[in-house]
């Protein structure tokens, strides 16, 4: 069934609404969401607070409306974690159509159970179902069925081989984001918007920033200095939550390597790694690390992360225009202390 | 932080040092001096003159002016060779620069030599041992990789030439190596350099990657290629998305059958770039031997420890590789792979790369961006 404009914008605001009841009644399914999300309960607070997007313009709800196109049957395959990315994922296959089953992720189940729930206790359901499985292999039956997947790339791709072309496959693999703080930015308080990109999700998110471009290199020490300083504060105000021992091995090895190559500043749950002016890029494992990258000017950046393009999905920027001149293309791009609040318009990562 | 400009006397006397080690292996002599002091002096000379390893030694609270243990010298991470150069002496004076196969996100690890002579000393003496042992003088050595004028900045092709060179009959780089810059198989030219041996009766030594197996596996199908008897491969590395993956038994399994050898002619070798040494799994000498069980050189160790302290695991445990490695003179003694490793008896076993943390969210694991790195 073809729905008319108007019908699909209804359908999605009432899949925000029921967004909206869910943030508050919060506090039903916050020791939930720590558990399974391994974030702090300030972690969880600071996702509903800040990240979870529930006043989104018509204008956008109209060009996510405009990015799902049409489809009669829609599955949805959640990963876990950026708990609040269910709502964008519900709403992209909410606004394909009006008949979309969900399967939670396993780890992390709560935010979309309670999304569906809310939305099938309003007075007019959509056709919204929760289900533990799945029968991929017969993609629905239904020529024209899709099936979004929010996930791994190995995850995606088996996806794909097991469904083959009984349904679309429409994949959203993981990522990461990038920063640029250019000689015109006022160091102390971009590394205070920085903060707040990297302590979300505990810098899970594939909006995460991991990686931060500095223009001039004296420019890149003070910055790492201030922004060490703003994590450190950050970090009282929402602590870092559960830290899995794969993850400190990780950290440990970026840890040893940032000190051969240049330098750490570490804190009691977040570490900034400096590297050489020049020198390739280091990826820090998630949780709260971050690498500092001076560069003598924004025009050696491209070079420099042309091989990360392809994993790059967010650009923040403490001006705009640098952030797109440096952005892929299938980039969003923001403003520091923006870049984990995309505006509902769409998928996240525009790959 | 260097020495004279084009000498270096501290630098000299340390290979001299390390090559003791080799020569005493080589004529079954006792060793010149303890492991741990060449060791200590090493990460001494290190943390003089490479400045990253002095900062890391300042970060761990290391004062190497009084170790007295290996184990007391922090290692350095393999990442640090592609974000860092890691050597003692100026850019200028290197005689060899190897570099790893590279990764997705580009940084390509360096290992700069400026004396190879140590590492020649080196691989050939303890490859001679696991590999050549009771083979005559000189033997054919075929190279299923590719040759040094195609490969110029690999630590592997490097070590395939020097054994060509050193435990080969007089031939040409076409009768040496069959693999091709796009990686094709000269099959036809393996079998005619396969058949003249077979003729005169003359074992070969076989040496090629993992991923160089499969494919010649591939492309033999289901026949043979019978080796002269008593011939001997060596194979190494991992697959770096080459090939598709065949676990290690069923590879030396499928080429034991193809070139009609017992498996216990089949050698796994272990080695990287950021080292100077090689490690073989010792099949060949001992009849008692396990496949997948690797030997050290006396001049090397290696030992598991804990990802996360970096301190060595108990006996049995699996940890991550710390190798030390005393003909790594002018770059790192040690060095923290990303290999898993469990110590067993006769040597150590080779458990695959540490997987990093799953991910916990749609951020990208490093795992998914970087391939594995090597030689």
């Amino acid at each position: 069934m073809i729905r008319s404009l108007s019908e699909k914008r209804a359908d999605v605001w009432r899949l925000i609404d029921a967004a909206r009841a869910v943030a508050k009644d919060r506090a039903a399914i916050a020791a939930d969401l720590a558990g399974s999300t391994g974030l702090s309960r300030e972690g969880i607070e600071l996702a509903f607070e800040r990240h979870l997007e529930l006043d989104p313009s018509e204008q956008e709800v109209d060009q996510l409306i405009a990015s799902a196109g049409d489809a009669p049957h829609v599955t949805v395959i959640l990963s876990a974690n950026v708990f609040v990315a269910g709502l964008r994922a519900i709403a992209i296959a909410q606004a394909a159509s009006r008949r979309v089953v969900v399967r939670p992720s396993r780890r992390e189940p709560h935010f979309a159970r309670a999304l569906v729930a809310k939305v099938q206790a309003s007075t007019r359901a959509i056709g919204l179902t929760l289900a533990a499985d799945l029968d991929l292999a017969s993609g629905g039956g239904v020529p024209g069925n899709e099936i979004h997947i929010y996930g791994r790339d190995a995850t995606i791709a088996a996806i794909r081989a097991r469904v083959g072309d009984r349904a679309r496959v429409r994949g959203h693999g993981a990522g990461m984001g990038l920063a640029f703080v250019g000689i015109g930015a006022a160091i102390e308080a971009a590394a205070d918007a920085l903060a707040s990109d990297v302590i979300a999700f505990d810098q899970r998110g594939c909006l995460s920033p991991r990686v931060v471009l500095v223009e001039g290199e004296e420019r890149a020490a003070r910055f790492a200095d201030a922004l060490h300083q703003s994590l450190a504060r950050a970090g009282e105000r929402v602590p870092r939550g559960a830290f899995h021992p794969e993850e400190r091995a990780d950290a440990s090895r970026y840890l040893a390597t940032m000190m051969f190559a240049g330098q750490v500043l570490a804190g009691a749950s977040h570490a900034v790694g400096i590297g050489p002016i020049g020198a390739p890029l280091a990826i820090p494992p998630a949780g709260r690390h971050i690498h500092v990258a001076p560069l003598r000017s924004i025009d050696d950046a491209p070079g420099l992360i042309a091989t990360l393009a392809p994993f790059i999905i967010a650009v923040g920027a403490t001006d705009l225009g640098e952030g797109v001149r440096l952005a892929p293309a299938h980039a969003r791009v923001s403003l520091l202390g923006e870049m984990q609040r995309p505006r509902l318009d769409g998928p996240v990562d525009r790959r | 932080m260097s020495d004279m400009a084009g000498t270096f006397p501290e630098s000299d006397a340390l290979h001299e040092r390390a090559r003791a080690f080799v020569r005493a292996f080589e004529t079954d002599a006792a060793y010149p001096e303890p492991f741990d002091q060449l060791a200590c002096d090493l990460a001494r000379f290190q943390g003089s003159h490479v400045e990253g390893y002095a900062r890391l030694c300042r970060a761990r609270g290391v004062e190497l002016a009084s170790i007295t243990r290996a184990a007391d010298a922090p290692a350095v991470p393999t990442d640090a060779f592609k974000l860092a150069r890691v050597a003692t002496f100026p850019e200028a004076d290197a005689k060899e620069i190897f570099r790893t196969s590279g990764t997705t996100i580009g940084a390509r690890g360096t290992h700069a030599m400026r004396d190879v002579a140590t590492y020649d000393a080196a691989a050939l003496a303890f490859g001679r041992a696991a590999l050549a042992h009771g083979l005559p003088a000189r033997v054919p050595v075929l190279v299923l990789g590719l040759s040094p004028a195609d490969a110029p900045d690999s630590s592997l092709g490097h070590m395939t030439a020097l054994f060509a060179r050193e435990l080969g009959a007089p031939a040409t780089p076409a009768e040496t190596y069959f693999i091709d810059r796009d990686g094709v198989i000269d099959l036809g030219a393996l079998d005619d350099r396969v058949a003249r041996a077979v003729v005169e009766a003359e074992p070969v030594l076989l040496l090629g990657t993992s991923f160089a197996f499969v494919h010649f596996l591939e492309a033999l199908g289901e026949d043979t290629f019978r080796l002269p008897p008593g011939s001997r491969v060596m194979q190494t590395g991992g697959y770096k998305g080459k090939s598709r993956e065949v676990p290690a038994p069923v590879l030396r399994r499928d080429l034991a059958r193809a070139f009609h050898l017992p498996e216990a002619s089949l050698v796994a070798e272990y080695g990287m770039t950021e080292l100077s040494s090689q490690f073989y799994e010792w099949t060949l000498r001992d009849p008692s031997a396990k496949h997948g069980v690797f030997v050290e050189p006396p001049w090397a160790r290696v030992v598991p420890v804990d990802p996360e302290t970096l301190a060595p695991v108990a006996a049995g445990e699996i940890g991550i590789a710390r190798i030390e490695d005393l003909m790594n003179v002018d770059s790192a003694f040690a060095v923290l792979a990303a290999d898993r490793v469990r110590r067993v008896d006769g040597g150590f076993e080779l458990l695959g790369r540490a997987e990093g943390a799953p991910p916990r969210g749609c951020s990208i694991a490093i795992d998914e961006m970087l391939d594995r790195s090597g030689r």
